[in-house]
């Protein structure tokens, strides 16, 4: 009952306009001094806590930076260079363009309306100018932004690992196939809209020129290889590749495309290093890098700052055992992996009409975790499934992330946008249904690559009591370990 | 972009210059420290001890400082839905109560980041439980100012502060007061940038604590590209 | 849950509750509390982390916030730097010189030693001794040089590595298994139940019994809130926990041996050292004992090794 009442504070204060940080903070400030014995000075040191005490977290702070190093205008044109080059001939061949770009450009950055501004506001006028509605270029782009999420790195994943203490390399191996499947459907929709209603193709510019305009974006698209090749290749954890990717993409930014920094001259062209060597110091000064660390911080902050309340509200429900009561609610209903998934879509469904995805999974994760472990469903394979409801949430009203940015990006009212994204978001939905319902399509990477998050084979069961519910749950039938 | 809140005054521009470069330079040296540690263990297996904990530290010190320009800037998420539908003057309304929300909200954050902050700094924590009532008595564990933090050393440009507050004894690593400050500070920050905010909306120079989305201002950048 | 007017005491931890030898003795604890002293006392158990981490956990006991911790023994250096001795390498034979020391004047007298920073030990818990594990063998101390070994944040064990001419790496307990299966550190030092329980065995070559160290705990309390017990509360209470801690601590030995033995089962490859190669590591290791002879005091350090000799 209290937590109704809280839940209800929450929703309402949000409803009224004060900030979502603010709406779970003070909700669930008022509910520990009213319920428990916490006192004001220990919410405090959780808050700090919140950032100094989470090492997963660390990654957001440094993937935000490289993400916003790689938004210059350029890198984006190259990479739509490059899909235009490959599959610009094709029927649709300028709107599957985009949904590659989309696609390339998730490999590149956290967040999903970062790809729909840098991609979708060059696309969609390319489009238009070639004879594509703009309904049709708005809907395609607000859907295929989505794959910002699901396609590593992903600042939503970093949140879940978090919250769960899954491994963020997992999760990122995960998103791989179905980030690749989801892009494949979209385009495959795209392809046969295309060849139905006669839409424009654009021409075969040969090999050369798939060449050459890989070989201009390779520098960009060097930062996938990075951070996975690095996790996976032993040279730094999750975090630390984060922060490489950021130092990489501030290097490429200044030294090679030079759409910023020292040696981006007014008239738009750029100098060559030799010609002013003392970029080199001058540019972690420059005013673009100075800019470009400011907005990432902001965004980190206003990030963190809904994360470190939704913790406070993490702590609310841990204290008054929520999770537990709602699982045994669940088990006691008789409820399955199946129907208790179809619970979890419609509760995520439903939450992302109102909450940012990140603070929405912190609140969320902790409570469907432990029941989904206890079904014998894999963490990872559930990761995937939040991530993939998160997409869905920021294309539905009333509030859809993506949707307001594409309405933003295509000067376009949002109701028009929403219409628009309708068909694709269709596409979407399938795909929802087929990751939910298909674990492989989640679990066969990682699991290839790392061996599984929780694992059941071996002399023992793990020690840790949801894991060894989870490996019982899975028909397997040891000692434990902590400092 | 609207990074840059207009400012009259010249303390106006000087405060908004010093907290952008802060925030910056914060974000920079977590970056430049990680990115460090993995070149040196990698390349010469080696590394700083202390450059995971003085990141950590400083992404505290990023969230708690930064907070308050976002408050400034408006830049905190929120939900817009239902106030776009009210007519203005329950708009007027709707934003008035929820300042005021908000400084209860770092009203109770100040006090228990004080509270927190206190003992490490040999000061009192204040009484009460959701109100400061008045300041505790000392007792002899109410002295916290020894603990120091598990990795990042104290700098000898630092050491002067020893005889003032620990007693003269040598600390080994950074004593905990010093990131802690931030909890308070950032708090006392929190609390007058949120009486600002609610006194523009009161005077009417503003509607709302929110930004509705998060890219709000690249939106603007790009949009003139698709405006017929 | 408690009842009305039972004085509450929180207990936080960061294991399991049934499998850690810490997590079991808490668990136990807490049975017999609540049981011995029902409508006196009342003892919640929190474990995994889900209140507090181990640094987290001793600024919060200072605050009043939990009443009851059992951090590692490294945890300590920041409230007297004596508790080092316990992280000095080769400076106990094995678990029964680690207990008779603890029992000893010296080791009584260690559990009071940080009533003026607000925190008194009550009882020592053991985990066991230290074994080193790597990605390649290690079978005379120069195998370990060059290598990067994820270590707790302690000064001492990184002088330890320092002194193999290797790599210490701190790193949190939760990332050690990911970074040694990709390689991000080379190896890591552990007892035998969390080289088994957190399946570290499976991601490196193999394990060296070495024996070098000692995982032991520190059952604490806030020293303001002990003395305002009632004394015979206080009495009461102090001796179910030292029965505790006296039934759980002669059991330690088995619950090693059995995870030693679960390893090879599993088929984890152990390495056995002969007396000159042990030799060998002892003599690398020991002059960093000379480092902290200041701060855990010649004594402590003779009385350790009268033991060592008496066995
Ligand atoms: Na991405
Ligand atoms: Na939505």
């Amino acid at each position: 009952m209290d937590v109704v009442l809280l839940f209800l504070m929450v929703i309402g204060l949000m409803l009224v306009g004060v900030p979502i940080a603010v709406s779970l903070g003070f909700s669930s400030i008022v509910f520990l001094l009213v319920l428990s014995e916490t006192s004001l000075s220990s919410v405090a040191q959780s808050f700090y806590q919140a950032m100094a005490g989470h090492y997963t977290l660390l990654a957001i702070p440094f993937f935000i930076l490289a993400s916003s190093f790689m938004s210059t205008g350029g890198v984006a044109a190259r990479i739509i260079r490059f899909s235009i080059a490959i599959v610009g001939h094709l029927p649709g061949g300028l709107a599957i363009a985009g949904v590659f770009a989309c696609m390339l450009f998730a490999a590149l950055s956290g967040s999903s309306p970062a790809t729909v501004v840098a991609i979708g506001s060059i696309v969609i006028a390319g489009m238009r100018q070639v004879g594509y509605s703009k309904d049709f270029a708005a809907g395609v782009i607000a859907n295929a932004g989505t794959l910002g999420i699901l396609i590593p790195p992903s600042i939503v994943m970093v949140v879940y690992a978090s919250a769960t203490d899954v491994s963020v390399g997992r999760m990122f191996l995960a998103g791989v196939i179905p980030g690749l499947i989801a892009g494949g459907m979209l385009m495959a929709t795209i392809f046969g809209i295309a060849v139905v209603r006669k839409l424009p193709k654009g021409e075969w510019r040969g090999w050369g020129e798939v060449m050459e305009s890989g070989g201009d974006a390779i520098w960009g698209l060097g930062l996938i290889v990075i951070i996975l090749g690095g996790i996976y290749g032993g040279v730094f954890t999750p975090t630390e590749a984060a922060a490489v990717a950021a130092v990489y993409a501030f290097l490429i930014a200044n030294f090679v495309y030079r759409d910023m920094g020292p040696l981006r001259m007014a008239d738009g062209n750029h100098k060559a290093l030799w010609e002013k060597p003392i970029a080199l110091v001058t540019a972690f000064f420059h005013r673009d890098t100075k800019h470009t660390l400011l907005e990432a911080g902001k965004l980190t902050v206003t990030l963190m700052f809904i994360i470190a309340n939704a913790l406070i509200l993490k702590h609310v429900l841990t204290d008054e055992q929520i999770p537990q009561q709602i699982a045994a609610a669940m088990l006691d209903a008789g409820f399955g992996p199946i129907m208790f998934l179809v619970i979890v879509n419609i509760i995520l469904l439903i939450g992302g009409q109102f909450m940012e995805p990140s603070g929405l999974l912190v609140i969320v994760a902790p409570l469907v975790f432990p029941i989904a472990l206890q079904l014998g469903i894999d963490p990872i394979h559930l990761g995937i499934i939040m991530v993939v409801n998160m997409e869905i949430g920021m294309i539905t009203p009333p509030v859809g992330l993506n949707l307001f940015v594409t309405s933003g990006v295509a000067g376009m009212p949002m109701m028009r946008v929403v219409r628009a994204a309708l068909p694709f978001l269709a596409v979407l939905f399938v795909f929802l249904i087929m990751v939910t319902y298909i674990p492989a399509i989640s679990t066969w990477v990682p699991d290839r690559v790392m061996g599984p998050q929780v694992r059941c084979e071996g002399a023992s069961l793990p020690s840790e009591p949801l894991e060894r519910a989870f490996c019982e749950a899975r028909g397997f039938g040891g000692a434990a370990a902590t400092e | 972009m609207s990074d840059h809140t207009v400012s009259d005054s010249m303390l106006g521009r000087f405060v908004n210059e010093l907290e952008e470069s802060f925030i910056a330079l914060i974000l920079g040296l977590m970056t430049i420290i990680t990115f460090i540690n993995v070149v040196l263990r990698y390349g010469f297996n080696t590394g700083l001890i202390w450059g995971l904990e003085m990141t950590s530290i400083l992404f505290a010190w990023l969230v708690l400082f930064g907070v308050s320009y976002a408050v400034k800037t408006t830049a905190n998420l929120g939900v817009d839905a239902v106030t776009n539908l009210v007519p203005p003057a329950g708009r007027r309304i709707m934003a008035l109560f929820a300042g005021v929300v908000c400084i209860a909200y770092a009203c109770l954050l100040m006090k228990g980041a004080w509270d927190y902050w206190a003992n490490f700094a040999n000061l009192p924590q204040t009484t009460g439980r959701w109100f400061p009532t008045g300041f505790e008595d000392m007792t002899r564990t109410s002295y916290r100012s020894w603990y120091e933090m598990i990795d990042t050393p104290m700098p000898s440009w630092l050491r002067w502060i020893e005889p003032l507050i620990n007693q003269g004894d040598a600390y080994e690593k950074i004593p905990r007061f010093i990131p802690y400050v931030i909890l308070p500070f950032g708090a006392a920050l929190l609390l007058f940038r949120f009486i600002q905010a609610t006194v523009r909306i009161w005077k009417g120079s503003s509607d709302s604590l929110i930004v509705s989305h998060e890219a709000e201002d690249a939106v603007e950048d790009v949009a003139h590209m698709n405006k017929d | 849950s408690c009842e009305e007017g039972e004085m509450v005491i929180k207990f936080s931890h960061v294991t399991n509750t049934d499998r850690h030898p810490k997590g079991i003795a808490a668990t136990l604890l807490a049975e017999r509390v609540n049981e011995e002293m029902n409508g006196t006392a009342c003892m919640e158990v929190y474990p995994n982390s889900t209140l507090y981490n181990d640094d987290q956990v001793l600024e919060a006991m200072l605050q009043g916030d939990v009443q009851m911790a059992a951090p590692s023994l490294s945890k300590f250096e920041q409230f007297t730097k004596v508790f080092r001795i316990y992280d000095l390498p080769f400076m106990f034979k094995n678990i029964d010189a680690v207990d008779a020391f603890q029992a000893s004047d010296a080791g009584q007298a260690m559990k009071e030693s940080m009533t003026r920073r607000g925190l008194l030990g009550l009882e020592f818990w053991h985990n066991g001794m230290k074994q080193l594990s790597a990605n390649k063998p290690l079978v005379m101390p120069s195998d370990a040089a060059g290598l990067k070994f994820r270590v707790q944040p302690s000064e001492v064990l990184k002088a330890q590595f320092e002194a193999l001419d290797a790599s210490p790496q701190p790193m949190a307990f939760s990332e050690v298994y990911g970074a040694l299966q990709t390689g991000v550190v080379d190896g890591q030092e552990n007892t035998w139940s969390n080289i088994y329980g957190q399946k570290f065995f499976e991601v490196q070559d193999g394990t060296t019994e070495t024996n070098h160290g000692v995982l032991d705990y520190l059952v604490v309390t806030n020293v303001d809130w002990w003395e305002g017990l009632d004394p015979a509360v206080r009495e009461q209470l102090g001796n179910i926990l030292h029965e505790v801690s006296m039934e759980r601590n002669a059991a330690v030995g088995e619950v090693d041996a059995e995870a030693r033995q679960a390893v090879l089962d599993a088929g984890g490859e152990i390495r056995e050292l002969t007396a000159e190669q042990r030799q060998a590591w002892l003599d690398t290791m020991k002059p960093v004992w000379e480092q902290f002879t200041d701060d855990v005091g010649q004594e402590n350090i003779d009385a350790a090794q009268s033991i060592n000799n008496s066995m």
